[in-house]
């Protein structure tokens, strides 16, 4: 994949303006405006009048994350947490429901840590929760669970622990 | 002071009722004053307490027009903001003057009309934009820098009207002076503003609010303009964290603004003072002339017409700096002429601005689907 030229621009008065044009010729440029409202454009190549639409500061977040893949179905939810003090570091917070497959086999058995990098830091069965549950810890089918990591580490999680 | 909360509270509704249109609010504003004030109704007059208030509103639509005005920035830009600013004051300047001159006003009062006529409000343009969804095109990049130079050459007018028949050298010195003050206070102080406008507690607004108005007293005090010095001020704090200034400066603009709009209209005098025959006048070319520069500045910056309409419908409308200059320096007369011209072009300039699409595809309809695709703003390679 080849780096796209992403051009950011501040405009007196109205805000800052980031555009980019994708490999295959559209462009979608993205507006923080002063009134604190996010608008994103959107231009089919070859296409004159844009697609516009505005966002909330929230509204935006969520896009975002759907963007970048944290969010897989609708019941499944993932927070992105950023400290800024730390290096800009990020993590993610995302819960999963344990599928057939993975029921009856240990923390350990999967080797979670080992193949993916991230922590299972709770699991909520029939509303009752268990915090940090250790490695002898036994799923169940429909358990709800919390997984912290990078983004990249939970999307291993989701193909190599999930799907199995 | 009742006279100030009648016209507030009938400002508020007004406000409300413009932000359902999605219509700009100012000329409502004005046409408040007007209804409430001198030219209709009596029930509000101008005293003592609302002139103080009008007068903060000017002051710190000023200090925004400074805190705006990164020098750093426009210099990157330089040849963005020239080439259309330059075609755009030629133009309206002169339409403006010539035909405020042939209506009889006199030498200083059409020059007066002519800055006024020129400036488009930049509030304006700026919403129209964002409501209407048109910061992608490539047309709003002008348009936004047209706005900075308007504002610049705003400044210079100012700076030209206000010094009068003073002796312009002692006046240049004086200017000087302050200038010079402030620019230290800035850049030996930066470091304690900064720290102030990091606190959470009452002091950051506090300060705002003061160094505002200390700049102004002091202006006062040196004979220099205060218009002027607030600007600078504004300039001088966009060094070190304009966004802060602008948070805390905001709440004293957005009210005080409103005062300095409807006591406009309230002390304005339509009967009489000049014939409804020059203002119309006015108000058609003002929106003709605007036609003129944005179709030059679009033939000249993309060879297109259609570019150019696009930036004459964000442009119609006149506002803020058109009634600070009639405040300012307008004669009776004048201020009626610009009170009507703000309030038609700032309504036309808003459905030509909404309906401008429409109005390109009827325009040239026929070219967009048969010529070449035409070249759109795209990302740097």
């Amino acid at each position: 994949m080849s780096p796209m030229a992403l051009r950011s621009l501040n405009l007196p008065g109205v805000g800052t303006k980031y555009e980019f044009e994708t490999d295959k010729g559209d462009t979608v440029a993205i507006f923080f405006t002063k009134t604190g409202t996010i608008q994103m454009y959107t231009l089919q190549k070859g296409c004159h009048t844009p697609s516009a639409a505005e966002m909330t500061p929230v509204e935006a977040r969520r896009l975002g994350n759907i963007l970048t893949g944290a969010i897989i179905e609708a019941d499944q939810e993932s927070v992105e947490i950023a400290f800024s003090a730390l290096a800009d570091l990020r993590v993610t917070i995302h819960t999963y429901i344990v599928p057939r497959a993975v029921a009856g086999k240990t923390i350990e058995d999967l080797r979670i840590r080992a193949k993916t990098g991230t922590t299972v830091i709770a699991v909520s069965r029939n509303d009752k929760n268990i915090i940090n549950p250790p490695p002898s810890f036994v799923f169940e089918t429909g358990d709800a669970v919390l997984v912290i990591g990078e983004t990249d580490q939970l999307r291993l999680f989701e193909r190599e622990i999930l799907v199995d | 002071m009742e006279g100030i909360i009648i016209a507030l509270f009938v400002c508020l509704v007004l406000a409300l009722a413009s932000k359902y249109l999605s219509l700009p609010a100012i000329p409502f504003y004005i046409i408040a004053g007007v209804v409430l004030g001198k030219a209709g109704l009596g029930l509000v007059v101008s005293d003592q307490i609302s002139s103080f208030f009008s007068e903060m509103g000017l002051i710190f639509l000023l200090f925004f027009v400074g805190l705006g005005l990164r020098i750093d920035k426009i210099s990157e830009n330089r040849s963005a903001v020239l080439t259309s600013g330059i075609i755009d004051l030629n133009v309206n300047m002169l339409i403006g003057f010539v035909a405020a001159y042939m209506l009889g006003f006199s030498f200083i009062e059409a020059l007066i009309v002519a800055a006024a006529f020129y400036i488009s409000s930049t509030a304006m343009a700026v919403t129209s934009l964002i409501e209407n969804r048109k910061l992608m095109m490539r047309e709003s990049e002008t348009i936004i820098w047209l706005m900075v130079f308007e504002d610049i050459a705003m400044i210079i007018v100012l700076a030209l009207l206000s010094a009068g028949d003073q002796n312009l050298l002692f006046f240049a010195a004086k200017i000087i002076f302050v200038l010079a003050i402030l620019y230290v206070l800035a850049h030996y102080g930066k470091e304690f503003l900064v720290s102030i406008l990091d606190r959470e507690d009452e002091l950051p607004v506090l300060f705002t609010f003061v160094a505002v108005l200390a700049t102004a007293g002091f202006a006062m005090f040196l004979g220099v303009p205060e218009t002027m010095m607030v600007i600078a001020l504004g300039a001088v704090f966009a060094t070190t964290d304009p966004d802060a200034f602008e948070q805390h400066a905001r709440p004293f603009k957005d009210v005080f603004l409103v005062i300095f709009f409807v006591f406009f209209g309230i002390t304005i005098n339509l009967s009489g003072s000049v014939s409804l025959f020059v203002i119309s006048v006015i108000c058609v070319l003002a929106i003709v002339s605007k036609l003129i520069s944005g179709v030059l500045t679009g033939i000249y910056l993309y060879g297109s017409a259609s570019s150019g309409l696009e930036i004459w419908a964000n442009t119609i409308g006149r506002g803020e700096f058109s009634i600070a200059l009639a405040v300012l320096y307008g004669s009776p007369p004048v201020a009626a002429t610009i009170a009507v011209m703000v309030i038609v072009t700032s309504f036309v300039g808003s459905f030509a601005a909404k309906y401008s699409g429409t109005l390109l595809h009827g325009f040239s309809g026929r070219s967009r689907h048969h010529g070449p695709p035409p070249h759109r703003m795209r990302a740097g390679h």
